[in-house]
């Protein structure tokens, strides 16, 4: 395991000292690759997302080319190995969803590189695409009149499953998260919390060898919730060999899953390491604590476990 | 290219499916149809008369002339109409993102989206014909059926690329169909739709002549009323499909291009 550190103070990732140090890091890893280690799944090497202004009515006809002025993510490395599990921890707005939606070919990096498997994520998205699983963390994305197994049969087939094998595992699956009942209802009659479900299983369906969820628990129940993060402990991460990196906000989600936690605030990476690595260096009891140090936030007065 | 027809059949039986989830709109657009072609058909007994059958270019009476002008138009609208339609269903349903995070590509998408409504599109023009012909005596038997085809699927490839780039135009402004707009607007008027382009102002022809619509109008009234062949359809079918060439590629490439834009501004999905 060779996690890093950018320091326990908020202030030093987003310093010059901070970068340079997040950069020599990443060049020893990359050494330590080349020489027999594992190729990573993933690797972000200075990557920047900034966003245009979104002005509104004639604005947007006058200025349609506006130039990106506000940061999401601002010069971010680090790496995933094969069968980690990694969690991306931050506030809302900290850059979490930015990053997993480039390495879904959903948005293109302002500057820097990020690729998957080896392939590079706007170069080569078709490649990226064959190897990913991504649930985005919404209650939409489903066809309304379709049943679940309906919708399931048809983003497996368009993922280039054969029919058989694409009902084989929709069953498999749906048994395993107890919702063969609910499969053959359109999914307009479902609740939120099975559609999310659904969501993960469309993910999962064809085995990719990169999973990003954003939020994976969200809407779910907190048995289902319990459910699904064994399954990917013990199932997904343990036997498949896949590569896991989710954002979440849950604590404990994080310390069951993640083998390395990545704190993200205001678009910088603050820290990268181990959650006993994080705990032991921000001298903190818990992951929370961890997270508060390094990035200066006050706790939630309502959500004490769940920052941001 | 087994992989791509596959693909493509795939959102046919995804919108079939859909389809056969509601009931009644088959059964009232076959009403739709009927009562349709009553209006143009009354309508016709109204004017007609020897001196407009004399000034109609093609077609024995003004029934078959203005049915033919109509169903044809509700081609054009299908062919400009369906990808905007297709990628705002899939933004607001929030299916556009799964779908692009599959192993399928863009223009795969979007012609498998745009095939169930072609198809649709056909079944209700055949509708309308059948009601036509079997009520009113619209002289379906004069029909050169292998003409009709070939009208039908050149006009499909030449206004399909308006067609995207309307959808292009929808990715990057949220709202507004522009090359609908434009062509049907100016077609209902300077297209030969209802009436013959001759009797238009000289500047009005001058815009008629310019118009694809026209041959693309023309070629099909040729072959569905007159029973033209291919042959005879030659010119119209030429320009039509050099536009298809011109015009197809370069819509993907735009639209492509909206794409990669949108996903620099982080607005694929907003509305």
């Amino acid at each position: 395991m060779y996690g890093y550190f950018t320091g326990v103070c908020p202030e030093l990732p987003g310093s010059s000292a901070g970068h340079s140090l997040q950069r020599g890091l990443f060049s020893a890893k990359r050494q330590a690759i080349k020489s027999g280690v594992p190729d990573p799944s993933i690797i972000l090497d200075s990557l920047e997302k900034w966003f245009p202004p979104a002005p509104s009515g004639w604005r947007a006809y006058l200025q349609p080319f506006a130039p990106p002025t506000s940061p999401a993510l601002r010069g971010i490395s680090l790496e995933v190995k094969q069968g980690e599990a990694v969690a991306l921890l931050g506030a809302n707005g900290a850059g979490k969803t930015t990053l997993l939606r480039i390495l879904a070919t959903l948005l293109l990096p302002t500057r820097g590189t990020a690729s998957l498997a080896g392939h590079d994520t706007v170069r080569e998205s078709a490649a990226v695409r064959r190897q990913i699983g991504y649930h985005a963390g919404s209650d939409l994305g489903f066809y309304a009149r379709l049943t679940g197994r309906q919708n399931l049969r048809f983003f497996g087939r368009l993922n280039h499953l054969s029919d058989e094998f694409a009902a084989s595992r929709i069953e498999a699956l749906g048994d395993r998260f107890g919702l063969s009942r609910v499969l053959d209802r359109q999914a307009r009659a479902l609740s939120s919390g099975t559609i999310q479900r659904l969501s993960l299983l469309r993910a999962l369906l064809h085995q990719p060898k990169v999973l990003l969820l954003d939020e994976p628990t969200r809407s779910l129940d907190a048995i289902a919730a319990a459910d699904f993060r064994h399954y990917l402990k013990t199932e997904v991460l343990a036997r498949q060999d896949t590569s896991l990196l989710f954002a979440s906000h849950t604590m404990q989600e994080i310390e069951l899953l993640a083998d390395r936690v990545a704190i993200l605030d205001e678009g910088k990476l603050l820290a990268f390491d181990t959650p006993t690595v994080l705990r032991a260096r921000t001298l903190s009891s818990s992951l929370e604590e961890a997270f508060r140090r390094l990035t200066g936030r006050r706790p939630y007065p309502s959500a004490e476990s769940t920052p941001g | 290219m087994r992989q791509i027809l596959r693909d493509i059949f795939l959102f046919f039986e995804r919108d079939l499916r859909i389809a056969s989830t509601y009931r009644s709109p088959f059964i009232l657009e076959a009403a739709e149809a009927l009562f349709g072609a009553a209006m143009f058909y009354y309508v016709a007994r109204f004017v007609d008369s020897p001196a407009l059958r004399d000034a109609l270019p093609q077609g024995k009476t003004y029934f078959s002339y203005s049915l033919a002008g109509f169903v044809f138009f509700d081609y054009l609208n299908a062919a400009l109409d369906t990808f905007d339609r297709s990628l705002q269903e899939a933004r607001d349903a929030g299916t556009l993102e799964p779908l692009l995070v599959t192993q399928v590509s863009l223009p795969v998408i979007l012609i498998g989206s745009a095939f169930y409504p072609f198809a649709a599109t056909t079944l209700r023009i055949a509708v309308y014909l059948g009601w036509a012909a079997a009520l009113f005596d619209f002289p379906l038997h004069a029909a050169n059926w292998l003409s009709v085809f070939a009208v039908l699927l050149a006009t499909l490839l030449a206004f399909s690329g308006l067609g995207v780039l309307s959808a292009a135009y929808l990715l990057l402004f949220k709202r507004g169909n522009p090359a609908k707009w434009f062509i049907l607007g100016v077609s209902s008027v300077a297209g030969g739709m209802l009436f013959p382009v001759s009797i238009l102002p000289p500047w009005l022809q001058i815009v008629a002549n310019l118009n694809p619509v026209t041959y693309a109008m023309d070629a099909m009234r040729g072959a569905l009323l007159n029973g033209d062949g291919i042959l005879a359809l030659g010119h119209p079918l030429v320009l039509l499909l050099a536009f298809a060439v011109v015009l197809l590629p370069s819509s993907v490439l735009i639209f492509s291009w909206s794409l990669r834009r949108t996903k620099v501004t982080g607005t694929l999905t907003h509305r």
